[in-house]
C-alpha cells in the first residue's frame, strides 16, 4: 500500500512546504482545543474551593477558542488547497499522457475505464490528502494531546481507561470494512437497476409489440427488491455501528464514573478533574471511531494510485524522433516495401508483405472485403499504427523520420468512422486549424456537397452538432468529415471509405470536385463501390492482407478476377444494392 | 345493441377529447429541470400514499425514538446529578431534576448491596445498553418502512412507464425517463433517510431542552442565543455554497465531457495535430474548477470551524453564568456540569438541519418529476367491449380510406385504401418519410386512429383489444431488442406454448440453429445486455425464430438497412422466404430481392398510395416504381 502511495511523491513534493506548514498548525490548534476542558476544570475547582475566581478561566476559554478557530481553519485550508492543486496536476498529466496513446492502448483499455481513472481515481487521491491526511494528523495529535492533558491530571485514571480502546479500534476496522462492502453492493444493485430500466425502455416498442409488459414488470420487481435488500443490509450495518461504538466507548465513561468517583471521594482528584476527564475521553475516543474510515481511505487511494501510474507507465505509442535533413514539404511520392503488420494477440497478420509504389499526383482506389486490411494499410501512412522501419517511405524518406506533426499535417487521413465533436460545425470542419477564414470553410463545405445542408440549419456554421446539438445523418456526417479533410489541401489525401452512406449522385459530384481540387496531388480512396473506383488511375485489391490485383479499371475487368466479379454483382444489383438511397434521390428529383 | 352503440359513441368522444389533450401535451417538460425550490406539502402528502401501508412500523419507530432520546438524556444526569451532586457533594434536595435516577440508584443499592458509586456505574451501563438497543430498533423500523414504501413507488413508476404508448417514447429521450426511476427515486431515499437522522437529533434536543428549562431558564436562554446565530451562519453558508456547488458541478461535467470527447475522437485529434490546443482548453476548465473548489472549500472550512467553536464558547458561557449561580447558591455544581453535557445535543441538530435542507430541496424536485411521470396518462384507448377473436384468423387486412396525422396540421397518411388477401406477401416501398413505418405501426395499434379505417378479417381494428391484436401480429423491427436471459427465453418470450422442441424447430427453420448450437451453452447461452455477443445478422435470425415460434397470423417486417455480409444475407433471405410462406406478410423492403419475391408491391409517396401491383405490372406502367428501379441500374449503362 505504501509503495503505491509513494509514487505520488513527486506530485506531493511540489506542495511540501504548504502541507508541512498545515500539519504543524494542526498540532498548535489541537493544543488550544485541549486547553478548553482544562480551563473548565480550573473554573470548577475554583468554585468548589470557594475562591469563586471564574472570570480568568472564562477569558482563557474565549481566547483559546478564537486561536483554535484561526489555526485550525488555516491548517485545513493549507492542506486541502494542496490536495486540489495536486488533483489538478494529475488531471493535466493524465490528459497529456492519454493524448499520445494510440489504438494499441485503447484496444486494451476502454474509454469508460479511462474516464473512471480520471474522475474517480483522482478524486480518491485528492480526498486522501484533503481529508485522509487531515484525519490522520488529527487522530495522532488528538490522541497525543488528549492523553497528555489526562496524564497531567491523573496518570492512574488515564491508565485505567486504556483497556477498552484497542477493542474500539479493532471493531471500527471490521465494521468499516463491512460497511465498505455493503455500500459497494448498494452501488452495484443501483447500477443493475439503471441498466435494467435503460434496457427495457430502449426496447419498449418490441416489448409492447410482443405483449411482454407484465413479464417485464415482474422481472423488474426482482431487480427492485435486490436493491431494497442491499440498502437494508447497509442501513443495518450503519445502525449497528452507531449503537455499538458509543457503547464500547461508554466502558471508559463507566471507569471514570466508578474509579474516578472513588478518587474524588478520597480527595485524590478534584471534581474539575473528574469533569475534564469525560471531555478528554471523548477527544481520544473520537479518532478511534474514524480509524476504520481512514484506513479504508488509504487503501482505496493506494489502488487508485496504482491504476493511475499504470497509465503513466505506458510509453507513448508512436515515438516522435525526427531525423536531420528531412525536407519541410512532402511532395507526395509514396512507397511501401515489404510491409507486414500483425495486431496484438492476433494469430494471422493483418498485412503481409505489401509492396506498392504510388507516384505523386496519382489517384488510387483500394478495394477488398471487410477485414482485408485496407484501413490498416492506410493507417500506417500517418503512423496511427507504426510500420517497421524502412517499410513505408514518403519522398524516399522513412515515415518514421519525419516530425510527427509534419507528417500528419501533410498526409491528411479522413478516417472511416465519421466522428464529429460536440462543437459548432465551423470548428468541426476546420478542426486542424481553428483560425481559418470562414470563406475557406464554406468552400470546403461546398466541395463536400454540404453547403445546402448547412445553409438550411438554424445557425448555419455555428450550429452545434453531436449529442448536445443537432444530430446529423450518417451521410451528412461523412460529408462533414470529408470537408474536414479537403480543407487541408495536403499533398497526400487518404479517404477511408467516406462514401458508404452518401448516395451515388452526391458521390459523383464529390468525386468530380476531388478530381478538380486534387489534380497533381496524391489521393487514395477506400471504397466498396465499383462506381467510385472506376474513376481512379489505378485500383488496388486487397485480400487477407495481401495485394490480390493492381491495375486500371479496364485491366482488372479484363483480368476477370475479384474486381471483375464485384463489378458484375454490383451491376446486377443483387448485393449491396441500396434501393433506399435511390428511392430518396428519386423522390427528391421528382419533387 | 343500443348500449353497444352508446359505448362506441362514448369511446369516440373520449378519444376526441384525449386527442385534443395529446396535442397540447408539453413533452419538453420531460427535459426541463424542475425548480423544486419550495417546500411542497402536497407533494409530501402524495408521497404518504406509499408510506401508509407501513404505518405500524412508523408508529413503532416514533415510540422507540422517544425512549431512546430520554435514555440519551439520562446518561449525563447520572454523571452530574447522581454522582457529582448526590454522591460526592451530598447536596440534593427533593426537587432535583434527576428524573428518578437517584431513587433508582438507591433501590439498586438496597437490592444488591452495592456501594453508591457501584450502583451508579451499573445504572449507567444499563441505560447505555438500553439506549443502544432501542436506538437500533428505532432506526431499523424506520428504514424498513421507508425502503418498502419507496420500493413500491419505484415499481409502480416502472409499471406506469412500461405501459406508456409509442407516441410518448417518440417524443421523450429514454435517458430522461430512466433517471426518473433511478436518480429521482434515489433522491427520495436520501430525503427519508435524512429525515430519519434529523428525527434522531431533534427529539433528544427537545427532551434535553425540557430538563434544562426545569433547572435554569436564564442559562438555557443564554445557550439558546447561539442557535439563531448558527442558523444565520448555516443559512448563508448553504446559500453561498449552493451557487458554488452548481458552478463546480458544471465545470466538472465540462471537464469530463471534454476528456470523453477527446478520447472518443482521439484519432481525429492526432491526425489534426490538435493535441496542445485541446490540452489548453481542458486546462482552462481544470483551473477554473480548481478555483471554484478552493472557494467552496474555504467557506466550508470556516463554517465547520465556526460551528465547532460555538460548542466551546457555550462551555465558557456556562462556566461564566452557571459558575456565578453556583457560587451564589442558586444552582448546584452538578447541574452546571450537566449543561456542558447537553451542548452537543443542543447544537448538532442545527448543523444537521442545514445539511438536510439541501437534500430536501433536491428531493422536492425529484418528487415533482416522479409524480409528473406518474400523472402522465397518455394511453392507447381500448374498446369498452373487445371482440373475442377466433382461435385462428384468416389474415385478411383491409385499409379503408385511412387518414392519419400525428399533429393537427401535418397529415402522415392520406386516403390509404388497399386490401391484403390471406397469405399474401406485400412489399411496401417509398422514400424516407413517405409513411411506411407509420402504416405498420397503426396495424399494431401503436397509435390511436379513428374507427372504420382498418379491418382485420372484417373486424374494425378499434374493436379488438391491443393485447389480443398484438398476439396475432408478429413484428420484426429494425432494432432487434434482445431481452436479458438465455437464447431460449428470447425465442419463447414467456409463451407457455413454446417448449424447447418448438423453439429449436423454429430456429432450425430460420437458419439460426447453426450459430446457436455453435455457442458455448447452445440455447442456454445467456445473452448480454443489448445482445452484444451476437452479430447483426445473427440477431436478425433470432428475431425471425422468435416470430416463427409464436406463429402469428400476420407478419410485419421492417427490413434492416445495415449491410450484412453476403453469406448471412443469403441465410436471411432464405429464412424470410420460409417465414412468410402462407402467412399474410407486410414487408417494408430495402433490398431488391425482397421486393422481387413479394406478391405485390405498394409504392407510398407523401403518405398516399402512388402505385400498387406486381413487380412486372409496375415496371410495365413506367411510373414511380419504374424510376426507382431504373435509377438502381443506372451504373450498368
Amino acid at each position: 500500500m505504501f509503495r503505491s502511495l509513494a509514487r505520488l511523491k513527486p506530485y506531493a513534493g511540489r506542495y511540501r512546504g504548504r502541507i508541512t506548514f498545515g500539519i504543524a498548525l494542526f498540532l498548535v490548534a489541537r493544543l488550544f482545543e485541549g486547553s478548553i476542558p482544562y480551563f473548565l476544570k480550573v473554573g470548577i475547582d475554583s468554585i468548589t474551593s470557594g475562591e469563586g475566581q471564574i472570570l480568568l478561566p472564562v477569558a482563557a476559554i474565549v481566547v483559546a477558542v478564537s486561536l483554535r478557530f484561526v489555526t485550525v481553519s488555516w491548517a485545513r485550508i493549507a492542506v486541502r488547497r494542496s490536495a486540489y492543486l495536486l488533483a489538478c496536476d494529475l488531471r493535466r498529466d493524465l490528459y497529456e499522457h492519454l493524448q499520445v496513446m494510440g489504438p494499441r492502448f485503447f484496444g486494451q483499455y476502454s474509454i469508460g475505464d479511462m474516464m473512471t481513472r480520471a474522475i474517480a481515481d483522482i478524486s480518491l487521491i485528492q480526498r486522501l490528502i484533503s481529508h485522509g491526511t487531515t484525519l490522520l494528523v488529527i487522530m495522532v495529535f488528538a490522541t497525543v494531546v488528549g492523553f497528555g492533558y489526562m496524564l497531567y491530571l491523573s496518570p492512574m485514571l488515564t491508565l485505567l481507561i486504556l483497556p477498552p480502546l484497542p477493542f474500539v479500534f479493532v471493531y471500527t476496522l471490521r465494521a468499516s470494512r463491512q460497511m465498505g462492502l455493503a455500500s459497494r453492493q448498494v452501488q452495484d444493485r443501483l447500477s443493475d437497476l439503471g441498466a435494467h430500466v435503460q434496457e427495457n425502455l430502449s426496447g419498449i416498442r418490441t416489448i409492447q409489440a410482443m405483449v411482454q409488459e407484465d413479464i417485464e414488470i415482474k422481472r423488474f420487481e426482482r431487480t427492485n427488491q435486490g436493491y431494497a435488500d442491499a440498502f437494508y443490509r447497509h442501513a443495518r450495518i450503519t445502525s449497528l455501528m452507531s449503537a455499538v461504538m458509543p457503547s464500547m466507548a461508554a466502558l471508559c465513561s463507566v471507569t471514570i464514573l466508578g474509579v474516578g468517583g472513588i478518587m474524588v471521594l478520597d480527595g485524590d482528584i478534584s471534581i474539575g478533574d473528574f469533569t475534564a476527564f469525560f471531555l478528554y475521553v471523548n477527544m481520544v475516543v473520537q479518532p478511534f471511531r474514524v480509524a476504520g474510515m481512514v484506513v479504508n481511505m488509504f487503501q482505496r487511494a493506494a489502488v487508485a494510485s496504482d491504476r493511475l501510474f499504470e497509465v503513466f507507465g505506458r510509453p507513448p505509442e508512436i515515438p516522435d524522433a525526427p531525423q536531420e535533413g528531412i525536407p519541410a514539404h512532402i511532395r507526395g511520392d509514396l512507397e511501401i516495401r515489404g510491409l507486414s503488420f500483425t495486431y496484438d494477440k492476433a494469430t494471422t497478420p493483418a498485412l503481409a508483405d505489401i509492396s506498392l509504389a504510388i507516384a505523386r499526383g496519382e489517384s488510387i482506389s483500394v478495394m477488398g472485403r471487410v477485414g482485408s486490411g485496407k484501413s490498416t494499410l492506410l493507417k500506417q501512412l500517418v503512423r496511427i499504427h507504426d510500420p517497421e522501419p524502412g517499410t513505408v517511405l514518403i519522398d524516399g524518406h522513412d515515415v518514421r523520420d519525419y516530425p510527427l506533426a509534419q507528417l500528419r499535417a501533410q498526409v491528411a487521413l479522413v478516417p472511416q468512422d465519421p466522428f464529429l465533436f460536440g462543437e459548432p460545425l465551423r470548428d468541426n470542419l476546420t478542426y486542424d486549424d481553428p483560425t481559418r477564414r470562414l470563406d475557406r470553410i464554406w468552400m470546403a463545405a461546398e466541395s463536400a456537397d454540404l453547403k445546402e445542408t448547412i445553409e438550411s440549419m438554424p445557425e448555419q456554421m455555428e450550429t452545434v452538432v453531436g449529442e448536445r446539438g443537432i444530430t446529423l445523418s450518417g451521410g451528412q456526417k461523412q460529408r462533414a468529415t470529408l470537408a474536414r479533410g479537403l480543407i487541408r489541401h495536403s499533398p497526400v489525401l487518404i479517404l477511408d471509405d467516406c462514401f458508404s452512406s452518401v448516395d451515388t449522385e452526391t458521390e459523383e459530384h464529390i468525386l468530380a470536385e476531388l478530381k478538380r481540387l486534387r489534380s497533381g496531388q496524391t489521393t487514395i480512396i477506400v471504397s466498396h463501390r465499383v462506381s467510385t473506383a472506376r474513376h481512379s488511375d489505378r485500383i488496388v485489391v486487397l485480400d487477407e492482407g495481401r495485394i490480390l490485383e493492381v491495375g486500371t479499371h479496364k485491366e482488372l475487368l479484363e483480368a476477370g478476377g475479384f474486381y471483375a466479379e464485384l463489378e458484375r454483382i454490383q451491376r446486377e444489383g443483387a448485393d449491396e444494392a441500396d434501393f433506399q438511397a435511390a428511392a430518396a434521390t428519386a423522390a427528391g428529383a421528382g419533387g | 345493441m343500443d348500449s353497444a352503440g352508446a359505448a362506441k359513441a362514448g369511446r369516440a368522444g373520449q378519444t376526441q377529447a384525449d386527442k385534443l389533450r395529446n396535442y397540447r401535451r408539453d413533452y419538453s417538460m420531460f427535459d426541463a429541470d424542475l425548480s423544486g425550490n419550495v417546500l411542497n406539502f402536497r407533494l409530501l402528502a402524495r408521497l404518504l400514499k406509499w408510506l401508509v401501508p407501513y404505518r405500524v412500523q412508523f408508529v413503532q419507530s416514533a415510540v422507540l425514538v422517544l425512549i431512546t432520546s430520554t435514555l440519551a438524556v439520562l446518561l449525563p444526569i447520572i454523571i452530574s446529578i447522581v454522582v457529582i451532586d448526590h454522591i460526592v457533594r451530598g447536596d440534593v434536595p427533593e426537587t432535583a431534576m434527576d428524573l428518578g435516577m437517584i431513587d433508582l440508584t438507591e433501590w439498586f443499592m438496597a437490592t444488591t448491596g452495592l456501594p453508591p458509586l457501584g450502583a451508579a456505574c451499573v445504572l449507567y451501563a444499563l441505560v447505555q445498553l438500553l439506549w443502544a438497543i432501542t436506538g437500533h430498533y428505532h432506526r431499523m423500523t424506520l428504514v424498513t418502512a421507508v425502503i418498502n414504501g419507496l420500493r413500491d413507488l419505484r415499481r409502480d413508476l416502472f409499471a406506469h412507464l412500461e405501459t406508456r404508448p409509442s407516441q410518448f417514447y417518440d417524443r421523450v429521450a429514454v435517458g430522461r425517463v430512466m433517471t426518473r426511476v433511478t436518480n429521482d427515486v434515489e433522491a427520495l431515499y436520501e430525503l427519508l433517510r435524512g429525515m430519519g437522522s434529523l428525527i434522531g437529533e431533534l427529539v433528544p434536543f427537545f427532551v434535553a431542552l425540557v430538563v434544562m428549562l426545569a433547572i435554569s431558564p436564564p442559562m438555557t436562554g443564554i445557550l439558546l442565543l447561539a442557535l439563531p446565530l448558527m442558523a444565520v451562519a448555516t443559512h448563508y453558508f448553504r446559500a453561498a455554497t449552493r451557487v458554488l456547488f452548481r458552478q463546480t458541478r458544471q465545470t466538472v461535467s465540462a471537464m469530463n465531457q471534454n476528456l470523453q470527447e477527446n478520447l472518443s475522437g482521439l484519432q481525429v485529434v492526432q491526425i489534426s495535430q490538435r493535441e496542445s490546443y485541446n490540452h489548453d482548453r481542458y486546462m482552462k476548465i481544470n483551473r477554473r474548477n480548481l478555483e471554484l473548489e478552493t472557494k467552496s472549500m474555504k467557506l466550508s472550512t470556516l463554517y465547520t470551524a465556526f460551528t465547532d467553536s460555538m460548542a466551546s464558547v457555550a462551555m465558557g458561557a456556562i462556566l461564566w453564568y452557571g459558575g456565578g449561580e453556583v457560587i451564589q447558591g442558586h444552582m448546584r455544581l452538578g447541574e452546571m456540569i450537566l449543561f456542558t453535557h447537553f451542548i452537543n445535543m443542543l447544537f448538532h441538530p442545527v448543523v444537521i438541519l442545514g445539511e438536510q435542507l439541501n437534500i430536501l430541496f433536491r428531493a422536492m424536485a425529484s418528487g415533482e418529476r416522479i409524480f409528473q411521470a406518474l400523472d402522465w396518462d397518455e394511453k392507447i384507448h381500448e374498446p369498452a367491449r373487445p371482440v373475442t377473436l377466433p382461435p385462428r384468423l384468416e389474415g385478411e387486412v383491409e385499409f379503408r380510406h385511412l387518414d392519419f396525422r400525428y399533429d393537427f396540421d401535418v397529415p402522415v397518411l392520406r386516403d390509404v385504401s388497399f386490401t391484403i388477401e390471406p397469405g399474401e406477401k406485400l412489399a411496401i416501398v417509398g422514400p424516407t418519410g413517405s409513411g411506411k413505418s407509420t402504416l405498420i405501426k397503426l396495424l399494431g395499434r401503436f397509435y390511436d386512429f379513428d374507427d372504420n379505417q382498418i379491418y382485420l378479417d372484417g373486424i374494425d381494428l378499434n374493436h379488438i383489444h391491443t393485447r389480443d391484436l398484438r398476439r396475432r401480429i408478429g413484428v420484426v423491427l429494425q432494432d432487434f431488442h434482445i431481452f436479458s436471459g438465455t437464447i431460449f427465453d428470447n425465442i419463447a418470450l414467456g409463451n407457455e406454448n413454446v417448449d424447447r422442441v418448438r423453439a429449436v424447430e423454429a430456429a432450425r427453420t430460420v437458419n439460426a440453429h447453426g450459430f446457436i448450437s455453435a455457442l458455448p451453452d447452445g440455447y442456454d447461452t445467456v445473452l448480454s445486455e443489448r445482445g452484444q455477443n451476437l452479430s447483426q445478422g445473427q440477431r436478425q435470425l433470432l428475431a425471425f425464430a422468435r416470430v416463427l415460434a409464436a406463429d402469428p397470423e400476420i407478419l410485419i417486417l421492417d427490413e434492416a438497412t445495415a449491410s450484412i455480409d453476403t453469406e448471412t444475407e443469403l441465410l436471411i433471405q432464405d429464412a424470410l422466404r420460409k417465414l412468410t410462406a402462407g402467412r399474410t406478410s407486410i414487408l417494408i423492403a430495402h433490398r431488391l430481392q425482397t421486393i422481387q419475391e413479394a406478391d405485390r408491391v405498394l409504392v407510398l409517396q407523401d403518405g398516399a398510395v402512388a402505385e400498387i401491383g406486381t413487380h412486372d405490372e409496375l415496371l410495365a406502367r413506367e411510373g414511380l416504381y419504374y424510376t426507382l428501379h431504373s435509377l438502381q441500374f443506372q451504373e450498368t449503362t
